[in-house]
């Protein structure tokens, strides 16, 4: 467990000492690297294209997971271990094979680079994780109460939005979590995917910290750290994502 | 939306997932349609294209020859850099999960043996770690190896050494951030087959005088192999695709098969190269993943 937060605490540690270096342990106290975030190229829009995508992202996968989700845990039919197996395989697969693949593909049917394409690679890369969420909360989730709305003569669109719902929105949220955090924090699939003017959050960052030495970056993670974990501690509290995650 | 049941009042119970019929299909392929159609079109077509890109031959001219050829495969078996990318990525991969699992293994049994409160702080420290910008967690191990770093200070106040050792940009600091990256791949896993293992069978082996040790070792282990199985695929194949990581902490010396593979596309724009080179990165993982479930499944008789 300590190595796990080693990095991070001594991240944090570095981001408030004054040095121009990366040193241990820490002389003097600053805010200035905090300041000097603003010097990394094209922070700002990087990060709202970042956030663009990885809502739009959590968003897309979310809503085309529900109803597949819905077929694979409650339906069966034909083929269903190999399409579920192909549909979960994004995961094990070499992100910057994805990443190329798409590339190659854009390339080949001529479709137009722009920042729709990381939204089309960051789907792929991230669809499955939603589809394992919601697949682990609807068996969780009691289908004779589904049964029982519907011998009520609710429709199904009544039976999906007053009962399934309900019941499958931890797997909704954390699914939509992991799909934004992913695509957020993505490099291997973006560098391939990018065309001039266009650029993301983690590819500025990463091409600050190959050309500079000074803690500016320590200073950006402590901010990244404290806003995720106040999102995970809030959702967790509310949703109960963890357990879900752990189960499914 | 109104089906047969729902329009003639409250007669016909559920008859949807027991019944057959057209409008079932219907309903199972407008379900599953848009999420297939789109990795269809966007998952699997790309890559059928990438395979039949890495048997193209190129010469630096923009007309590929017709006629497909092995090339690049046997280029990158031959060419030495390219093969000792593989071997290196195979052996930080193989080191890196052995040392997670080592590491990882007590920690999920503590997360089982814990108190509620410890076992959710815990639960919440690996899912932010996890959450945490791959970028932002490799950085903080550039600051923990860093020359003048934490680390070096505290070997040097010890006397170990005389000045600080150089650590990053080597294959020890990747193999290090590696393992910090699998960590909660492979805690997850294991700690969720620890979860299924009731109580009573260790109990039941401490009863009847196993101490300890030869209860985890012959009882619990052998019931948790699944999470085991499930943590060290997942991290294996996330080592072998690992890309940002050698990037940061690695040097060109160093470089692991991803890299290579960028380098080849992104530097000089040798696409069927480049997409060689993944193809057999891609291969090379799934025949390790099934390989290593084979052996699990077989040769261990466990039930994974």
């Amino acid at each position: 467990m300590a190595v796990l937060v080693f990095p991070v605490v001594l991240t944090i540690l570095v981001s408030f000492n004054g040095s121009q270096f990366i040193e241990f342990p820490p002389k003097s106290f600053s805010m200035d690297w905090y300041v000097n975030i603003a010097k990394i190229n094209k922070i700002g829009e990087a990060t709202l294209l970042s956030l663009l995508v990885a809502s739009l992202t959590g968003i897309l996968t979310v809503l085309m997971a529900i109803p597949a989700a819905l077929a694979i845990a409650r339906h069966g039919f034909p083929a269903k271990a190999m399409i579920v197996a192909f549909l979960l395989s994004p995961v094990a697969v070499p992100m910057i094979a994805i990443g190329i693949a798409i590339l190659q593909f854009f390339v080949w049917t001529g479709l137009p680079f722009n920042w729709i394409t990381l939204l089309v690679g960051h789907v792929v890369l991230t669809s499955a994780y939603p589809v394992r969420t919601i697949v682990a909360s609807l068996t969780l989730s009691n289908p004779s109460l589904e049964e029982a709305a519907a011998s009520l003569g609710a429709n199904r669109w009544t039976v999906f939005r007053t009962v399934t719902l309900p019941q499958i929105t931890p797997g909704l949220i954390s699914g939509f979590l992991f799909a934004f955090l992913i695509s957020f924090d993505n490099y291997p699939i973006s560098i391939f995917l990018v065309r001039a003017g266009v650029t993301t959050m983690p590819i500025e960052v990463f091409n600050y910290i190959s050309q500079q030495l000074d803690p500016t970056p320590a200073a950006f993670s402590t901010i990244y750290i404290v806003i995720v974990s106040a999102i995970i501690v809030l959702v967790e509290r509310r949703f109960g994502v963890i357990s879900l995650s752990v189960r499914g | 939306m109104t089906d047969a049941g729902a329009a003639s009042g409250v007669a016909i119970p559920v008859r949807r997932r027991s019944g057959g019929g057209s409008r079932r299909w219907l309903l199972i392929a407008c379900m599953l349609g848009p999420l297939l159609g789109f990795m269809a079109v966007f998952y699997a077509t790309p890559f059928v294209y990438l395979a039949q890109e890495s048997f193209q031959s190129w010469d630096g001219e923009d007309e590929p020859k017709a006629e497909p050829t092995f090339d690049y495969y046997k280029k990158t078996f031959q060419s030495s850099r390219t093969s000792r990318a593989l071997t290196r990525t195979f052996r930080i991969s193989l080191v890196s999960t052995l040392i997670a699992l080592v590491i990882c293994y007590p920690v999920a049994l503590l997360l089982i043996r814990a108190g509620p409160r410890l076992r959710s702080g815990m639960l919440l420290v690996i899912f932010i770690s996890l959450a945490a910008s791959l970028i932002v967690r490799n950085y903080g191990w550039l600051v923990v190896l860093a020359d003048q770093g934490p680390l070096n200070a505290l070997l040097v106040g010890l006397g170990f050494t005389g000045r600080g050792l150089r650590m990053v940009y080597s294959e020890g600091a990747t193999i290090v951030a590696l393992v910090h990256y699998v960590m909660p791949f492979m805690i997850l896993p294991i700690y969720g087959s620890l979860l299924r293992i009731p109580d009573s069978y260790s109990e039941a082996s401490v009863s009847l005088g196993a101490g300890p040790w030869t209860t985890l070792r012959k009882v619990v282990f052998p019931l948790s192999m699944p999470g085991v199985f499930g943590g060290t695929i997942l991290s294996f194949a996330i080592c072998m695709s690992a890309f940002v990581t050698p990037l940061m902490l690695g040097s060109p010396a160093t470089a692991m098969m991803s890299q290579v593979a960028a380098e080849q596309l992104l530097v000089q724009q040798n696409f069927p190269w480049g997409s060689a080179i993944v193809t057999i990165l891609t291969v090379a993982t799934f025949a390790v993943v099934f390989a290593y479930g084979w052996i699990v499944r077989r040769v261990m008789k466990a039930d994974v």
